[in-house]
């Protein structure tokens, strides 16, 4: 599988606009001014990816959210248990942390927040019709979860598409990975659209 | 002198990718979530493998080692290549969790139980023996098989080291 320079631009295009969103929403959960890297747009090898956020053996939360409609993907956002205290404490506004039920559905109510965020900048961008489905959670060791987290995608395809972006929060610099992470048949739908559209 | 694990090579397995060694090698394979290691042992000859299984059935995929009907197969050939027996091998399995939970506690994707169930079927079929396994649950493993012994540790977050 590879991927042409036009079409990697687009799909850079589309992480920046969906991303930008995701930034602003996130900044208004937290109180706190987001900096946001530039997205990258990766074709990883299935084998590389339990080690793309760091050590595969590091204790992460991850949010997994699928999307669906004319085209569908999965986005994740993973972040390291440090980051996850941190988040938390900025969350409820306070270092007095609620029980871990509270914690999961705030974390939980984050991944909506960010993810319909990024859909939607893509919908108004792309006219595309997207809805998300409720978050599942995992909390492990980084390789067993973001390996077992595009499982699904792997049956036929060796490589995996991500739409990357880094976002550092405050100056407590709260890290957060988001991927947005598209299914194969629907890069073609996606390129279609936005070619054929008045993007080219 | 030195001990064993001073001497012993390491090496580690990625997922869908699998390794052969002799007595003087340990084979490690870190972060199994869905997936499940199977390690292939003939205590004769001292000849042990491991495969990093992601899924159970080959659609005609090029990467064969990645699926269980076809990469425990294909193992096992690797190991016969260097003296190991058929008939001496046993297996030990490791993994096939289901990670992810939704808010309610259910787990999504199954994907882990149908792996092990994968793995047990094509053993089966192979003529292999489980000796000892740590599968299913919702945690992740780390495994590290010492062909010197033919023991395996597994390793996960907050809970003990076990031997099997």
């Amino acid at each position: 599988m590879e991927l042409e320079q036009g079409k990697r631009d687009i799909l850079k295009e589309v992480a920046n606009i969906g991303a930008g969103n995701a930034a602003t929403a996130f900044s208004n959960m937290i109180d706190r001014e987001i900096y946001m890297a530039v997205p990258k747009v990766e074709l990883v090898e299935i084998q590389e990816l339990p080690a793309i956020t760091g050590n595969e053996e590091e204790y992460i939360a991850c949010i997994m959210i699928n999307f669906s409609g004319e085209i569908s993907g999965k986005i994740l956002l993973v972040v390291d248990m440090e980051n996850v205290e941190k988040m938390l404490k900025l969350i409820f506004s306070t270092d007095d942390l609620p029980g871990k039920e509270m914690q999961h559905s705030a974390l939980n109510e984050l991944g909506n927040i960010l993810s319909g965020a990024y859909l939607k900048a893509i919908n108004d961008f792309t006219d595309l019709d997207l809805e998300q489905s409720v978050p599942a959670m995992a909390y492990d060791m980084a390789g067993a979860v973001l390996s077992s987290s595009v499982i699904d995608y792997s049956q036929t395809e060796d490589f995996i598409l991500l739409l990357e972006t880094e976002f550092t929060a405050g100056e407590e610099k709260l890290e957060l990975f988001y991927f947005f992470i598209p299914e194969k048949d629907s890069l073609d739908f996606l390129f279609e659209r936005l070619v054929g559209g008045n993007f080219a | 002198m030195p001990s064993p694990e001073q001497v012993a090579e390491k090496l580690v397995v990625k997922m869908a990718d699998h390794a052969v060694g002799d007595e003087n090698t340990v084979l490690a394979t870190l972060g199994l979530g869905s997936c499940v290691g199977v390690a292939l042992y003939d205590k004769f000859s001292k000849v042990g493998g491991l495969v990093h299984i992601m899924l159970p059935k080959n659609p005609g995929g090029k990467k064969i080692v990645k699926y269980a009907d076809t990469g425990i197969p294909y193992l096992v050939a690797e190991m016969e290549d260097i003296g190991a027996k058929k008939r001496n091998l046993f297996a030990k399995i490791v993994g096939g969790a289901a990670m992810f939970k939704s808010e309610s506690g259910d787990s999504v994707m199954k994907i882990g139980s149908r792996n092990i169930e994968a793995v047990k079927e094509t053993l089966k079929i192979e003529g292999i023996k489980i000796l000892g396994s740590d599968v299913g649950k919702d945690y992740g493993r780390s495994m590290y098989f010492y062909i010197e012994n033919g023991k395996v540790d597994v390793k996960s977050f907050s809970r003990d080291l076990i031997t099997i």
